[in-house]
């Protein structure tokens, strides 16, 4: 207590002008602490010394407390006897040396500090940091809890304020021996700005700076890809995986791949890869049957086993005898029984019908080893040799069954069943075997039959229709006329017969056309005959017909069909290559066929005469002139027929003579009745009043706004004669406007077609940006009936091209050369690039990268 | 005189075999065909129709797991093979050909909420909320192992821990690197125990993952606070941050195209970016009614897939505002995680119903050998489909599809909304001084800013 009351009175000394400093003595360094704490608490901003003045007198500070006097010594009342004080009081001009603390003697070496400075430093005993931080730093909260030191550098340090610089330590070095040296290095260092290293910035800062270069990285690292993508977005297809094998598509291929793994197969392989075999092959194959050669070995082994086969198959043989020689009427009732059961099983049911086929298969099979039944039994051998066969007819007939038992069985499977198709190809077979001579007498011979068959055959039907008493009448006449047809055309046989047996008799090779002739010809009247029939059953002349028939039949039918016509002109007189004339030819035919006989004829025979007379003349003129002389024949020809063709037609025969009027007036003539411009413009009206209707005039319904007297006069309401005059005067705009409005001989229809608005889009689709260039796109077809084969391809090739079933990868980075033009066959992708190209090209010879980024994004 | 005949050499006009075809000669003047457009019109009418009548796009589902799906992997190397996680920490692998289960890997104990597979197909990585990285060695698919009655189980070839549940996992292409998503986005190295490197940005984990197919050190993830960052793992911090209005569930990067990836939105739309420009996105795809869980883009990059918590699947054209394709089944709940089948011909979605489901990219594809005449036809039938797809018939029988009810109510609902809504801003545009208020498109409106 002593020694507080001590150091109070000795500070009461030091401080002994300004005001007495209250408070526990504490050592500098806490003291320091203590001050750094203290100044956020009391400064604001831009803080003078003469606040810490104040900050002093009110006392602030946290660590301070009032020490006030002892009861005893401020003897304040009187309970404490007054004493004197035995402690130990320093003389009043004492000088203590430790007044000076550590941080003074800094303070004073330091000649930058002010006055001022020092001044409060003396005063508080505080170091001089404490009041240089105060007065020019801002306020900053303080965590220091250690005092200032290497590692702890103070605030100041830290804000690089009031540091030590260069010259402070180089001023006790002055007029030292390596002063000089020293302090121009250290000039030669200040000079050097370019190794300064500053200090960091802050932090937000710092961060937005970092992150511009990273953009300025990322964007290059994308603005290299640009010309590539810019490639693949304009490319008309982008193939992937174009390049991948897939393996093997072919059943060749995959087996090619096959590697043999079982036994079996491993021997199948080495027999098939046999390097002789495979060479013998590749040669002439020659070799192949000295390959094919069998051991004797073999040939016994084979030959062992076809005996035991057939010993076994004897045995088998033996025991069904056995079986068939029982006379048990059970059991064979029961085999009977399952026989039937078995044939009956084998069409219900489809597996025992498989059972039966193997059997059946199997019979086949026996019979074929065995060739039982071929006559190579002993009991058949026996027979033959004996020639009993011939003598008994049981023992033929078993013998022929037994034959007919072996044909069955050994025949080939195919023709199993005994068709009764045989008997139809029976004739043909016959009409084959036969030489070609003989075929005509054989089908004349075969005719004859045939119509005396039918002659013969005239039996009434007893019942139904034909049985009625007119239809019976009606169908013997038929009969009648029908046999004499038959007489007719038996005679005609033996004619031919007769003069085919001449024919036949020469060394004529017959071919087939002929033949076909002859029995086209014995056909043909009998066509003829019904065609007459048919065609001229109203006509009583039929003998005329026969008549016609039978002058030139044949010209007739030349002219009949038209086809056949224009062969003849082509083929025989190959002059005729102006089709024209045909019709006219047709035309006089058919004018022929249905005018009367008489004229008919005539014709006929004059369109004969003047085709006879114009093969004459043509002969002896020469080519050209003969083909003009032709034709104008020809023309003449045909008028000449028109003429008597409409002779025929309008006037039958007789002819008049009247004046040709002029153009005009047949016209005049021909259209007196009707006034067409009138009707055209009734026609219009009609149009226009369906299109813009007329509207409806107001009326005054009877019972409707009449009732009273005063309505009566009022009349029709003004409201409805406005609205009425107000649809008039839209009506007539509308008419005003439309198109036809002043072209009086045109309508022009307005109404909307909704199919062909099917047709058309609204408004121009997204990435086109004109019409034209819309339309152009669309106007080209791309099927395959529209273009050859080797563009459909190219044309409707889909914008992405890739295999499923490959993975496909990222993009690779490869150089693409910006101004290579992308090959733009496509057409689909015309119109979208032709807006662009110009960008395209202007990018070629300016590479900013705005510029081809807006050429790449389709949507900007 | 001339006369034209027709002269055919044998040699020409014989067969070699029985079965080719014989030789027609066409003459190709258009005046000889004046119908052509007609009946090219008619063909892609029928066309159109026929894919209708064949769209028979579900192929089959694969049940096995007993908790709803929560994650897919695809075997980068090994078609057939399919890899799928469920909330209950079972791990499958599939074999798509026969839709059974191959292998099984049990070891973790929460949801599994990521899986990927290295590019040589070895290595598995799942990791899940039970804070666990667990890396199975893949097993290699045999003749031997074809009898599907044995199903496998495998154990972890390591396990690594972290301090927190991680939310997704993505493999390296064709490296050795993964990263996790989780509080923070960690980088791991196949061998170590711990991250290489690790990404901090923010105080909300990092939801999703997908490293840049084309280019191995880009990745992209999206966070809780609707961020979406593009990362450099050589560099210590991240490239571009974008800032939506709504959170990225996940994101997928075309593998054709390495500068554009494709965020699937909460809000049901996807976003196309190029990864050079994110103040506005590409193109805007819109169709899911609901937050799209799942994006993955077909290999040729020409298309991608998308599952909804709308419990629908669709298939979109990478640069089409609506989708091509939608598929849905009755008994198909949320749908949690779709993938796009390395050849790009099938498409595989998990879904909370605890099934995956395979199903055919292209709805009417007929599957198996094509002889080449048949190929010929379907290409010609797709041609002129698309030739003439912009009239209104073809149009609309094309594009027809039956959609469930909450679906089609649920757009009707958004369709009118959205209508009022363009309505109002037309009027209030019209009423107000020009330029004063300006419509935003549709391109730039969920996104809010690009951080600086």
């Amino acid at each position: 207590m002593g020694g507080l009351k001590r150091k109070s009175s000795s500070n009461a000394k030091t401080l002994a002008k300004s005001k007495k400093k209250k408070g526990p003595h504490l050592p500098n360094s806490i003291l320091k602490v203590i001050a750094s704490q203290k100044r956020p608490l009391n400064s604001d901003e831009e803080e003078d010394d003469d606040a810490i003045d104040s900050d002093d007198e009110h006392g602030g500070d946290l660590y301070e407390y009032e020490e006030g006097v002892p009861e005893e010594e401020s003897r304040k009342n009187n309970r404490y006897d007054r004493h004197d004080n035995y402690d130990y009081e320093l003389p009043e001009d004492f000088e203590d040396e430790n007044v000076e603390s550590e941080d003074d003697v800094n303070s004073e070496n330091d000649e930058d500090d002010d006055r001022h400075t020092r001044m409060l430093q003396s005063l508080t005993g505080m170091p001089s940091a404490a009041f240089e931080g105060e007065s020019k730093s801002k306020p900053v909260l303080f965590t220091e809890a250690y005092p200032e030191g290497e590692f702890n550098p103070t605030r100041d340090v830290l804000e690089g304020k009031n540091v030590l610089t260069e010259e402070d330590f180089l001023a006790p070095l002055e007029g030292k021996p390596g002063y000089h040296k020293t302090s121009k290095q250290i000039a030669r260092m200040r000079k050097d700005t370019k190794h300064v290293v500053h200090a960091p910035l802050p932090k937000p800062q710092r961060e937005r700076l970092e992150r511009k270069a990273v953009i300025g990285l990322v964007d290059g690292e994308f603005s290299k890809w640009v010309h590539l993508v810019k490639k693949n977005r304009e490319a008309p297809t982008v193939y992937f995986n174009q390049d991948v094998d897939l393996g093997y598509s072919t059943v060749g291929a995959i087996a090619s791949e096959f590697q043999p793994r079982t036994e079996f197969e491993k021997k199948m392989a080495s027999v098939l890869n046999d390097s002789e075999v495979s060479e013998a092959h590749r040669d002439d194959g020659a070799r192949l049957l000295e390959l094919n050669e069998v051991s004797m070995e073999d040939h016994i082994k084979n030959r062992d086993h076809i005996a035991k086969m057939r010993s076994l198959l004897f045995r088998h043989e033996l025991k069904s005898k056995r079986i068939k020689k029982i006379k048990s009427k059970t059991y064979h009732r029961l085999k009977n029984k399952d026989l039937k059961n078995s044939s009956l099983g084998a069409l219900l049911d489809p597996e025992m019908a498989k059972e039966e086929a193997m059997r059946q298969e199997a019979k086949r099979v026996e019979e074929r080893m065995t060739l039982k039944h071929k006559n190579t039994g002993k009991w058949a051998k026996r027979m033959i040799t004996r020639g009993l066969n011939v003598k008994y007819d049981g023992t033929r007939a078993a013998i022929a069954e037994q034959l007919q038992m072996n044909a069955n069985l050994s025949r080939k499977m195919n023709s199993m069943r005994d068709g009764s198709s045989s008997d139809e190809s029976d004739d043909e077979e016959e009409l084959n075997d036969g030489s070609d001579e003989d075929t005509a007498s054989r089908l004349i011979a075969k005719a004859k039959e045939k119509t005396l068959k039918t002659m013969e055959d005239d039996g009434v039907p007893n019942a139904g229709l034909m049985s009625l008493p007119f239809m019976a009448r009606a169908m013997k006449k038929k009969n009648e006329e029908a046999n004499e047809e038959a007489k007719r055309a038996l005679e005609e046989y033996e004619e031919w017969e007769n003069s085919g047996g001449e024919n036949s008799k020469k060394p004529v090779s017959v071919s087939g056309r002929r033949v076909f002739g002859a029995t086209a010809k014995v056909e043909a009247p009998k066509e003829s005959k019904k065609d007459s029939d048919n065609f001229y059953d109203s006509s009583d002349s039929d003998n005329d017909m026969a008549g016609i028939e039978d002058n030139d039949m044949e010209d007739i039918r030349d002219n009949a069909s038209p086809a056949k016509n224009t062969n003849r002109n082509i083929t025989e007189t190959e002059k005729f290559d102006d089709v024209a004339g045909n019709p006219a030819s047709k035309t006089t035919f058919d004018v022929a066929m249905f005018t009367s006989g008489s004229w008919k004829k005539m014709a006929g025979c004059k369109n004969t005469e003047s085709k006879k007379e114009s093969k004459k003349t043509r002969v002896p003129i020469s080519r050209d002139q003969d083909k003009k002389g032709s034709r104008d024949e020809e023309s003449e020809d045909s008028e000449s027929e028109a003429e008597q063709m409409v002779d025929g037609v309008l006037t039958s025969g007789s002819k008049e003579t009247f004046e040709i009027p002029s153009q005009a007036e047949l016209i005049n003539r021909a259209f007196a009745g009707d006034d067409v411009l009138d009707e055209f413009e009734k026609d219009k009206e009609e149009v226009l009043n369906l299109e813009v209707p007329k509207p409806e005039k107001p009326v005054l319904v009877p019972g409707w706004g009449n009732w009273t007297n005063i309505q009566r006069k009022i009349g029709i309401s003004k409201r409805m004669v406005m609205e009425h005059e107000a649809e008039e005067k839209e009506r007539k705009l509308k008419l005003k406007t439309r198109k036809d409005a002043r072209l009086k001989h045109v309508i022009i229809s307005e109404k909307v077609d909704k199919k062909a608005e099917k047709l058309h889009t609204t408004t121009l689709p997204f990435p086109h940006t004109s019409k034209e260039v819309f339309e152009h796109s669309m106007r080209m077809p791309i099927g395959p009936e529209f273009n050859p084969s080797t563009v459909v391809r190219e044309l409707n090739r889909p914008e992405v091209v890739k295999k499923t079933g490959v993975i496909i990868k990222p993009v690779k980075f490869e150089e693409v050369n910006p101004n290579d033009e992308v090959d733009d066959e496509h057409p689909r992708n015309h119109q979208k690039q032709r807006p662009k190209k110009k960008t395209g090209k202007r990018q070629g010879q300016v590479k900013s990268k705005d510029e081809s980024y807006k050429f790449l994004i389709p949507w900007e | 005189m001339r006369i034209k005949t027709i002269s055919r050499s044998v040699d020409e006009f014989t067969r070699e075999r029985s079965q080719d075809l014989q030789r027609v000669f066409h003459n190709f003047d258009p005046s000889l065909r004046p119908m052509e457009k007609a009946v090219e019109y008619q063909r892609a009418l029928t066309a159109a129709k026929l894919e209708k009548i064949f769209a028979r796009p579900f192929v089959g589902a694969m049940d096995g797991h007993r908790d709803g799906i929560s994650c897919m992997a695809k075997n980068p190397n090994y078609l057939k093979g399919i890899f799928s996680a469920s909330m209950d920490g079972d791990i499958r692998l599939w074999d798509i050909a026969t839709r059974r289960t191959v292998c099984q890997f049990p070891g973790h104990q929460g949801a599994v909420r990521g899986l990927t597979v290295s590019t040589d197909g070895n290595v598995l990585v799942s990791c899940g909320t039970d804070c666990n990285v667990r890396l199975w060695s893949v097993p290699r698919p045999s003749l031997e192992d074809s009898d599907l009655s044995s199903e496998k189980s495998t154990e972890p070839s390591a396990v690594y821990t972290c301090k927190n549940a991680l939310l997704a996992v993505d493999h390296q292409f064709e490296g050795d690197l993964f990263a996790t998503a989780g509080a923070q986005l960690d980088i791991w190295n196949h061998n170590r125990s711990q991250p290489v490197q690790s990404f901090t940005s923010g105080s909300h984990s990092v939801i999703s993952v997908r490293f840049n197919p084309g280019e191995p050190d880009i990745l992209a993830t999206s966070s809780g606070d609707n961020h979406i960052s593009i990362y450099d793992i050589r560099m210590s911090s991240a490239a571009r941050k974008i800032l939506m209005r709504t959170k990225t569930n996940s994101i997928a990067w075309n593998p054709m195209e390495p500068m554009n990836f494709t965020a699937a939105n909460e809000d049901g739309n996807c976003y196309s970016f190029d990864g050079r420009k994110n103040e506005e996105a590409k193109c805007v795809h819109k169709d899911h009614v609901s937050a799209v869980m799942d994006i993955d883009f077909s290999p040729t990059g020409r298309e991608f897939v998308t599952g909804s918590y709308d419990r629908s699947v669709r298939i979109f054209p990478y640069n089409g505002g609506h989708s091509r394709e939608i598929y849905h089944t009755k008994r198909m709940q949320r749908v949690f995680c779709v993938k796009y089948s390395s050849d790009a011909t099938y498409v595989i979605s998990g879904s909370d119903d605890t099934n995956l489901r395979l199903w055919k990219a292209k709805a009417s594809e007929q599957l198996g050998v094509i002889l080449p005449r048949e190929q010929k036809k379907h290409e010609y039938n797709e041609a002129v489909k698309n030739r003439y797809k912009h009239l209104p018939e073809i149009k609309r029988i094309v594009r027809h599809r039956h959609l469930p009810k909450p679906i089609y109510k649920a757009k009707a609902e958004s369709r009118a909304m959205n209508d009022a809504k363009r309505r109002k801003d037309e009027r209030r545009k019209a009423h107000s001084a020009p330029g004063t208020v300006v419509t935003e498109s549709h391109r730039t409106r969920r996104i809010i800013k690009e951080v600086e």
